[in-house]
């Protein structure tokens, strides 16, 4: 693929440009999908995770590998296309696990189902950045968290951070694409 | 040996006599006293024995409240405002002056308003907080940042009182924000924490530099430009989206855009010759909240100059208006032709006209 961007680079990037701007969109909708299917499960998850301003202290045990989306301002503005994409690429395919987990274990069929849906959205991001990685000629090696068991309460204070972090994730991406577009630019 | 004891005992009586002065200067620096508003307060002339009689004036006159004495003491009873002065005691019956104390009456602070914004994103932000009610005494603000259990730096505005900066230690972050200020005065404390996630305090400046200008030949068109505010620290990667509002003057209706990436736009469907109001405002693309409006700016679009008085009474309107020639509506206002104007002096008139010729007939 490397090769094929060094015969012919304006051709290559006006996609890679392109397929960033549909990923920003994409980003975007999720965003406010994820908005809507986060108050729901709230919800359902009851006192005190549907109160407002309630924040439980992040799980700091090694089971939650969620990997964040706050960084340095230095580092992110520093990062690489590579690093750029690699990142969200891992922050997205710890996350999706995570939502597909949650929504195996949620109860309440309707939700389920929004769930899911959301799911495979996050799969066509998920799909799109590696597409991507691909095209620009950067490899992009995938890891499988193991998720271990826990005790029902400390399952519902990581589902309410699984939200959060995709989030903020979603936010970050914006930006992130966003910085690819003009660095791809030239 | 002589020179020695007369240099020694110049230093003694040297000392004495500052030592003297030293003590006599203490009892006439004046002391603050703080005391709650509605409360009886005690004064003390220095550190006089309780049997010994004093005389006390406030102001250097008399002290016409309400009060008692008791020795060296006064007290004061249900002190308000006009209880503030410099108080000064004088030892009976020769009348030294013992002590100046100067009384501030007021009350202890209340919990102050924070409001915290970041309109520097993604550099930092700024906190302003001021108490609802006066405490009418020396308050001072202290500022405690807290992010992720660690203490936060916090520098002063050097300009507003009530204000200070922080800086973001990272970006994209969902843990929240604490700040707490505490007031405090000599007659207490009083403190208030208001926590935000970083996402919910950005609001940029308004948009600076805004231009509508019209443009030849399209007198339905005005073009707009402006700029993204100065404080914005990093346009480039954390863009900006805008709003523009405009309507025509006699209208109070607006009509709205949204745009993304640009700093221009051409208004297209602006009603000929009248003049317009336009404003914008200015948000992250992707958190916090829209901007006040920018500084309004006005402009008519391009109207054709009036042609010459012919002798015809009706006008030829050019091609590029597309409007029949028949006068319409929308026609400009401005550029009435003068022969139209004399046309209707002269209706208006002619009722007046006709009796004054019926009246010498």
């Amino acid at each position: 693929a490397s090769l094929a961007a060094a015969v012919d680079p304006s051709n290559n990037l006006a996609s890679e440009r392109s397929s960033i701007e549909s990923t920003y969109e994409l980003t975007k909708y999720l965003e406010y999908q994820l908005k809507e299917i986060k108050d729901v499960y709230l919800t359902y998850l009851g006192p005190p995770f549907n109160e407002k301003d309630f924040s439980p202290p992040r799980p700091n045990s090694t089971a939650l590998t969620l990997p964040s989306a706050a960084t340095r301002l230095e580092l992110w503005h520093g990062l690489e296309n590579q690093a750029r994409l690699a990142q969200n690429q891992r922050a997205y395919s710890i996350l999706l696990a995570a939502v597909r987990e949650l929504a195996r274990s949620t109860l309440c069929p309707s939700l389920k189902t929004s769930l899911l849906h959301f799911c495979t959205g996050l799969d066509g991001l998920l799909g799109s950045i590696s597409a991507l990685m691909n095209s620009l000629g950067y490899s992009s090696p995938l890891q499988a968290a193991a998720r271990p068991t826990m005790n029902d309460f400390a399952r519902k204070v990581e589902g309410f951070w699984i939200l959060r972090e995709l989030q903020s994730w979603l936010w970050r991406s914006a930006k992130d694409f966003n910085r690819l577009k003009k660095r791809l630019r030239g | 040996m002589m020179a020695n004891l007369v240099t020694s005992l110049c230093c003694v009586v040297l000392a004495a006599v500052v030592v003297a002065y030293a003590q006599r200067r203490s009892q006439l620096v004046a002391r603050n006293q703080y005391e709650r508003r509605g409360s009886d307060v005690t004064m003390q002339c220095g550190s006089l024995e309780s049997d010994v009689s004093v005389s006390w004036k406030v102001n250097g006159t008399d002290i016409e409240a309400q009060h008692q004495l008791n020795g060296p003491k006064l007290i004061l009873t249900q002190v308000d405002l006009e209880h503030n002065g410099l108080y000064s005691c004088f030892q009976n019956p020769h009348g030294e002056r013992r002590d100046t104390i100067i009384l501030h009456v007021g009350i202890p602070p209340q919990e102050p308003k924070v409001t915290c914004r970041s309109n520097t994103y993604p550099k930092g932000f700024y906190c302003n907080w001021h108490l609802v009610s006066p405490t009418y005494i020396p308050t001072t603000f202290e500022v405690d940042v807290q992010h992720n259990q660690r203490s936060l730096e916090v520098q002063k505005d050097p300009v507003h009182k009530n204000r200070c900066h922080v800086q973001f230690p990272e970006v994209f972050s969902i843990i929240p924000y604490k700040v707490n200020v505490t007031a405090v005065n000599a007659l207490g404390k009083a403190y208030v924490t208001l926590s935000f996630e970083e996402s919910s305090i950005v609001k940029p400046d308004p948009p600076e530099r805004v231009t509508a200008t019209p443009i030849r030949l399209k007198p339905r068109k005005l073009e707009v430009s402006w700029h993204s505010p100065a404080t914005w620290p990093d346009i480039d990667a954390f863009p900006l989206k805008y709003f523009l509002r405009y309507r025509p003057l006699i209208q109070e209706r607006w009509q709205h855009v949204e745009l993304s990436d640009s700093t221009s736009h051409t208004i297209t469907d602006a009603y000929a010759g009248k003049e317009y109001i336009i404003q914008l405002a200015a948000k992250d693309t992707e958190i916090g909240t829209w901007s006040d409006w920018s500084v309004a700016v006005h402009a008519t679009p391009w109207i054709e100059d009036p042609l010459p008085i012919t002798s015809t009474t009706e006008v030829d309107f050019p091609n590029e208006t597309k409007t029949s020639p028949i006068p319409s509506s929308k026609a400009p206002q401005k550029a009435e032709p003068p022969v139209g104007r004399a046309a209707r002096v002269v209706t208006f008139f002619s009722p007046l006209l006709l009796g004054m010729m019926l009246l010498f007939i």
